[in-house]
This record gives C-alpha cells, structure tokens and sequence, in this order.
C-alpha cells in the first residue's frame, strides 16, 4: 500500500506540475460561471437552470472525461517512454502494484476535480433563483418541477393482440387482404407487425371529439396531497396554421359516479413538453388515477402522443439534492471506466495511438444507442465470427449516452439508487475490472526496456 | 537443487549462458545484444564489465534486473529473481543515463525513492539529508530536477541509488558527465562500500576508473565475454619481471644490466605493466581482426576529416582569437598525430610536436612488444592472446603495430 501511495502521489504531482490539469481547471472555472449567466434558456427561471445544468453537466463531465484519458495514458507511457520506469520498478514495488498507483492517482485527481466542480454547479443553480429574485409562482414551480426528484409513470402500453386477431379475420372474411399476404408466410408476418403497429398507434392517437383515457395505478407520492404532474407532448397529423393545439383535460378517479374529476382547457405548441399540475387529491385512496385528453372541435387535426415519452406521470418521491448527489456518482463511474481503459492502452500503446483509441472509445460510447442500432442492423446477416468478435468487444462498450445524469435532472426525474447500483455494478464492477485485469496481465508480462519504434 | 543453494551463497550475480537478441516486429533486423553471457560475480566483488559501445553491458544489467526478458539462458540476482521485492529491496540501481521526474525537486525525487524501499519516515528523512549533503547538492534540494545539469542529475541519480543502504550496486557508466572530484568522490565511495561487504557491479569507459577500483572485470565485445579475470592478473605480463627500487645511480644500472645479461636476458628500464588501456584496445582489435560480429559501434581512432583536412573548423574559429592558437595547436597535433595511424596516447595535450611524439614511440613499442609464446596463466583466461600471439610471431615489429592499430582504424571504414 505505501508503495502504491508513493506512485499515485507521484502521478497527482506529475498532472499538476506539468500543467495539463491546469488547462482543464481554468476552462471549467472560466466556462461555468460564464455559462450562468450567458444561459438564459426559454426566458423562465426554470428554463435557464435546465439548460445551465444541462450544459454544466455535460461540459465538466466532457472535460474530466478528456482529463482523465489524458492523465492516465499520459503517466503510465511517459514514464515508459522517458524510462523513469526503470529506476521505478526495480525498487521493491510490484508492477501490479505499479499501475494501481497510477489508476489511484489519476482517480483521486478526477474525484477531487469533479467534487470541486460539481460544487460550482450545485452553488450556481441553487444561488440564481434568489439572485433573480422570483415571485411566489415562481419559486412554486421551480420547486415542484426542478428542485425535485420525481417519479416517472409511463402508460401500461395495451395488449391489443385480441384486436389485431379481430381485425385481422374481419378483413380475411371481406376479402380486403393484400393478396401476396395469403400466399406467403413472411409477408404474412409483416402484415401482421403492420396491423399491430397500426393499432397501437390508434390507442395513442384522438381524432377530433374523441378522448383518450389512461389508467394509472399504485400511484403513491412521498407526501400527501402533493401535486402530480402530467408531462406531455403534442405530435399532430396535419399541423394547425398557428401550430397550436386545444385540449381539455382530465384527472381524478373514474371507476364509479359521481366522478370526482379535475378538467384542465389548454392550448399548447406543438412537438414541445408541457406540464400540468393536478392536485394531490385526484389520486384516489388506493393510488388509482386516470388522466383523459379530449381533443376539441376546435382543432382539425389528429392528435397523437408519441410514444416513449409522450405522456408520462410525475410525482414528487425524492429530493434535488439526493438527485445531484446520484449525478455526480454516474459520471464518477464513468471516470473510473475511462482511467481504466486508459491504464490498459497504454500498457501496450505509445501515447498519441493510446489517446487515440480511448478517445474513439469514448466518443462511441457517447453515441451508443446508434452503435448498437447499428450492430444489430449488421448481426442480422453475419454469422458465427461476428457474434464472437464484434459482438463482445461492443458488449464491453459503456453506454454514456443511456445513463446520462443530465436526462435526469433536467426533468427532476428520480435517478434512484437501483440504477446507480446498476451502472456502477456494469459499467466499473465488470466492465472496469476487466479492463484493468487485462492491463495488469499485459504489463506483468511486458519487457520495460524494450524499445518498439 | 542443493547445489544450486551452494551456488547461490557463493555469488552475487550469476548469470548461465545469457542471450538476448533483438528482433524488430517482424522478427527481422536480428542483433545479437548478449549471446551466451555466464557471469559469476561473488558477494563483495567489485566487478567491473567493459567493452566498445554496443557490446552489450547495459543489456545484460537490464536482464538482471528483469527489465528485458532473456531470449535464453537465465540469470540469478542475490539469490533469486530481482522482481521479487525482497531482493530488489536490496538492490540500487543507477541506470546509464539518470532518468528522473524532471517536475520534482531533489528532496521530493529521493523522498519519492525512500517511500518505495517503505523506509520508516525517520530514516528516510535522514538518509535524505546525509545523501544530499553527500553529492553536494543540499544547497539546490528544492530545485526540480529538470533544470539540473546533466552532472548534477547524476549526482541525484546516485543517491537514489544509495537510499536503501543496498547489498548489490549496480551502476551503469557512474561517472558520466562528473566532474572530477565527483569521480574521484564515486571511486572512493565504491572502495568504501565493499570494504563494508557490499558487491558492486560497475560498467565504465573511464577504465583508469575500473583499474582503479576493480578486483574483477569482464571485457565484452559483440555480447560475448573476451576476456574476464582479476585485473591484476589480466594485466600482469608473466614473462617479465619488474625491479621496483628507488632512485640509483647510473653505476648500479650499468651493474644490474651486467647481472641481467649474464642471465642472457634483455633489460629495459620501463614499468612492465600494462596500462588497462592498452589491454583494453588489444583486446578489442583483435576481436575486430577476426571479424567477429559486433552490433555496436566499431571504434576507430579516426576523427571526422571535415575537422583534419587542411584548415580545420577549430583552427579558423581560434585563429580569429590571436592569443588562443597557443592553446588550439596542440589540439590539430594532436588530431594530425592520430590520424597518422598511430595510438591514442595519454601524453599531457599542451605539448609541442616533438615532445608528444615520444611518449607515441613509446606506447607504441610497448603494444607492439610480443610476449614469448609462453602458456599463459591459468586465471587468465585470455584467449584472443594467443591468437594474436601466433598470428604476430612471423611478423615484423612495426608490421605488428601497424596491423593492430589498422584492424581499429580501417574495420570500421
Ligand atoms: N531495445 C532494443 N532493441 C533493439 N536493439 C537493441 C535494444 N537495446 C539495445 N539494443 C542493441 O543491443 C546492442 C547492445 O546494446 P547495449 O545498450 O547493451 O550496449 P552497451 O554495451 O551498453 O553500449 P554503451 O557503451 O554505448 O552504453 C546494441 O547493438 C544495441 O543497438
Ligand atoms: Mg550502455
């Protein structure tokens, strides 16, 4: 252990001395606060946190990502490079030992730089509403819809098997289905996926004068007689000239009269979320709520909520602070993954082709949703080399861009401690681990001296 | 088994037939760096290992110290494998060129080396002081390193090699870029520290420096042992005997020459030892006469033409100083006289032409003297001796010297 400390002290020195940690504290010391201000997002007090965090968020983690590729691939081919790793390993220090003293300086480096920037964030968000000076509504909604962690109810999607069956016999016996459909099984199947895919859409979607009904239960806030939130997003068949849609709404408890209903009249944009807040009482004794949406003869279109994030329920189960905290830890994961795939690359890469692997690695798992799209797309048509070349190698790749802690804030949407374990346990548990299992097999086997050119 | 533990005790370093050779990616560009090394170093040995550059000294420490795997053979450090941290506890190491962290300053750069040997801080902090104050750099402690001249970060180089009081110390060309007090300071810390039992294996050029501090030494030439045994010995010449007296008079010369040759024996009053420099380049030229495959440098007496042809660069820039050509003409004479095929010579350099061709004439005839093709000393195991010896018997004096001195000139054209 006090050999290891020995390393990773030398390595936090090293990063600070030679300045590269530097460049990347001024930028962010520089660039938050100026981001505070300058960040005015829709005009509200709330748009301007959601963008400033949102930006914050993604900049620092941005930032101490690159620091840290930077830093570990820098020291561990460095001290190759220049051989001051000749005077070092030949001292009683294992060379596993070694390398984990290089991984815990870079880490406490980029722990102590991501605590002192988080700090800053949390500092500005939580300084600007009082430095704006916010009316009493204000603060009621920055409360309830920022400075919260709430938690997300999507709509049971309906099994609509049953209709698709129906519908399906309905059109054999009139003799409407496409011809080729009958004669081949494939282009059955597709029918099929078509038909289903069609009548799911017509359960998202209200003509004009027809309502949609959604059905939530178990429904339990944190405290009671909080107000709930429906979170919703306006996608439309032809787009109204103004881009506006009318909407009456409703909440409360449906199963038996009277109802004890909550009706809301909108307009809203279009392809944009809005948020209505709905009395903690709709919610029925045992957590049964339903939520209508009318579209009103005053619109000629189709109303239709897309699917995903279309409509979702929000409720207060948490706090902003728990939620920052929860924040930082994903991106603290990430870290971890990133100083240990640097540790590995430059366990047998010279600095620049080090860099650039992890810098490869790095962007695509920003990207990758659509990297997996894609491989799937590929897998398809491939065959047993693929599955087992291409395939694990795109297992072992984090998903940045699916965890990513401003998806969460930006919204108040609960990051709840399961997943935080879950990405910790993946993305640092396995994926870390045996990145670094690999760097301490490669290096305890490496020729220090030698020189490759 | 048991006899290997024997073994063990007995030696420091031992190394069984050693080779490492060099291959690019590929596997081609093969360079046979050490081929078939058996060293044997006892504990409390001052062992010195020689040769051209390119001969392979810096390889072979690099495979003791596990920091180059060995294509074949194996070797043994202390007793076992210097990776193990209880040997290489008890190693120091100063590498060929002293590798440091240029961003820490002198203090935080061994406080650094202390914290890997886990010395208890009170001594660390000790050791640090009397090793600083020993290579007289206390005054810059707090300097970073990189800004240190190269002789300084030596110095630095070796203290770290010192802080852990170590058993076996092994120093790659030590004196590199020291002043001479420093030199003379390493030499006789060397001597000290085997007086206090430790074993030390030394690499170096500056062979006055191994002939004065060396028990043992090894010459290597294209990564094979030449030459190895006990410097006296090596540099003993058997067939002659040396009468040391103080000062006489002509008279008891001229008495003592008449004993001699009633012996019918030939007498010279000269010092019948050789210089470690003049075995060292007998050695090698005849490793390079017979041609034997070298991936280092082949060393030459020659000096670029560019600096000999006609006005040499050194002459014009002196010239324009007036005062100074007293100073450069020794220095072109001195060029002028090499090139001329004849022996580095150890002569003062500030001398006229005439005087400095004397001591030439006389190096000159001291290399070229045969031994008598006697057996040689058993120790000695000296066997490029011989063939040079069978090979100058036919010739004659000068054609001797000229061939020596030819085999390090004209080989490396
Ligand atoms: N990493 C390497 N890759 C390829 N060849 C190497 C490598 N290291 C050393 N060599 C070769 O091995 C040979 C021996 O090198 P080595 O450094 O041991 O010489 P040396 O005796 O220490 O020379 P010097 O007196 O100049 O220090 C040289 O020809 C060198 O080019
Ligand atoms: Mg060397």
């Amino acid at each position: 252990m006090h050999s290891i400390w020995a390393v990773a002290l030398n390595t936090i020195r090293q990063a600070l001395r030679m300045k590269i940690a530097a460049v990347f504290i001024v930028l962010l010391v520089v660039l938050l606060p100026v981001m505070g201000v300058s960040m005015t997002g829709d005009g509200t007090i709330k748009g301007r946190l959601q963008t400033f965090i949102s930006y914050g968020f993604s900049l620092t983690s941005l930032l101490l990502c690159l620091l840290t590729i930077i830093t570990s691939v820098y020291s561990v081919t460095n001290d190759i490079k220049q051989m001051q790793i000749y005077t070092v390993i030949t001292k009683p220090i294992r060379r596993f030992q070694f390398l984990l003293g290089k991984l815990l300086g870079v880490l406490l480096l980029n722990v102590v730089l991501l605590a002192m920037f988080s700090a800053v964030i949390y500092t500005i968000v939580i300084f600007t509403p009082r430095y704006f000076k916010t009316d009493i509504a204000e603060t009621t909604r920055l409360k309830n819809e920022f400075f919260t962690a709430r938690a997300t109810v999507i709509p049971a999607e309906e099994d609509v098997s049953k209709e698709v069956e129906k519908e399906y016999a309905k059109l054999k016996k009139d003799g409407q289905l496409p011809p080729d459909v009958l004669a081949s099984k494939s282009a059955n199947d597709k029918y099929m996926v078509w038909l289903t895919n069609q009548k799911k859409l017509e359960k998202r979607a209200a003509a004009v004068g027809h309502e949609i009904i959604w059905k939530f239960s178990d429904v339990r806030a944190s405290e009671p007689n909080q107000s709930l939130f429906i979170r919703f997003k306006y996608d439309v068949s032809v787009n109204p000239p103004d881009s506006l849609v009318y909407g009456r709404w409703f909440a409360g408890d449906d199963r038996q009269l009277p109802y004890d209903i909550y009706a809301f009249d909108r307009k809203d944009t279009i392809r944009t979320f809005y948020e209505i807040e709905i009395p903690g009482d709709a919610v029925a004794k045992d957590g049964y709520l339903a939520v209508g949406f009318l579209n009103v003869p005053l619109n000629n279109t189709v109303v239709i909520f897309p699917p995903g994030d279309g409509l979702e329920l929000l409720y207060k189960i948490g706090t902003f602070n728990g939620n920052f905290f929860r924040s930082v830890l994903l991106l603290l994961c990430r870290l971890i993954f990133l100083a240990c795939l640097g540790i590995l690359a430059s366990t047998f890469l010279s600095f620049p082709v080090a860099i650039l692997l992890c810098l490869v690695v790095f962007f695509i798992a920003s990207i990758s949703g659509f990297v997996a799209e894609s491989f799937d797309f590929f897998g398809e048509g491939a065959g047993i080399i693929y599955n087992y070349t291409a395939v694990p190698v795109v297992m072992l790749l984090p998903q940045f861009d699916k965890l990513n802690p401003v998806d969460y804030l930006v919204p108040a949407r609960i990051l709840d401690w399961s997943l935080v374990a879950e990405v910790f346990g993946i993305m640092v548990c396995i994926k870390a681990l045996l990145l670094l299992a690999i760097a301490l097999l490669i290096f305890s086997r490496k020729e220090i001296a030698k020189i490759t050119i | 088994m048991e006899k290997q533990e024997i073994l063990n005790m007995e030696y420091a370093i031992e190394t069984f037939s050693l080779t490492k050779v060099f291959a690019d990616w590929w596997g081609r560009n093969r360079v046979c760096a050490v081929e078939d090394l058996s060293l044997k170093i006892r504990y409390n040995e001052i062992f010195g290992l020689l040769g051209p550059n390119g001969s392979g000294k810096t390889t072979t420490i690099k495979i003791l110290l596990s920091l180059l795997h060995p294509t074949k053979g194996r070797s043994v450090v202390l007793g076992g494998n210097a990776t193990d941290p209880k040997i290489s506890a008890r190693i120091g190491f100063l590498p060929e060129e002293s590798y440091l962290y240029r961003y820490l300053s002198a203090r935080e750069t061994l406080e650094f080396y202390g914290r890997l040997f886990k010395l208890p801080s009170k001594v660390r902090k000790m050791r640090i002081e009397s090793l600083l104050d020993m290579v007289g750099l206390k005054a810059v402690a707090n300097r970073a390193v990189g800004t240190f001249s190269k002789g300084m970060a030596r110095r630095i180089g070796l203290a770290q090699a010192l802080i852990n009081d170590p058993d076996l110390l092994i120093l790659d060309e030590p004196t590199t870029g020291l002043d001479p007090i420093g030199t003379r300071q390493i030499k006789d810390l060397i001597i000290e520290l085997a007086k206090r039992g430790k074993t030390i294996l030394l690499c170096s050029h500056l062979l006055a420096d191994v002939e004065d501090v060396c028990d043992r030494i090894a010459i290597l030439y294209g990564g094979k042992i030449q030459s190895e045994g006990k410097v006296k010995e090596l540099l003993q010449r058997s067939d002659k005997t040396q009468i040391t007296t103080g000062h006489i008079s002509d008279m008891a010369v001229e008495r003592i020459k008449q004993i001699v040759s009633s012996e019918q024996a030939d007498c010279v009053v000269t010092s019948p030892m050789d210089k470690l420099e003049t075995f060292f380049i007998r050695i090698v030229a005849a490793a390079q006469q017979q041609s034997q495959p070298t991936s280092g440098a082949v060393s030459t007496t020659q000096i670029g033409n560019f600096l000999t042809a006609g006005e040499s660069i050194l002459d014009k820039l002196v010239s324009a100083g007036g005062e100074q050509s007293r100073t450069a003409n020794p220095i072109e004479q001195k060029l002028s006289a090499q090139t001329d095929t004849q022996p580095a010579h150890k002569g003062p350099v500030a001398a006229d032409k005439e005087y400095q061709t004397k001591p030439d004439e006389q190096l000159l005839s001291k290399l070229t003297e045969q031994p008598k093709p006697v057996a040689t000393e058993p120790v000695v195991t000296d066997k490029n001796a011989k063939a040079q010896q069978l090979e100058t018997e036919t010739d004659e004096k000068e054609q001797t010297s000229k061939s020596i001195l030819d085999g390090l000139t004209e080989d490396g054209m």
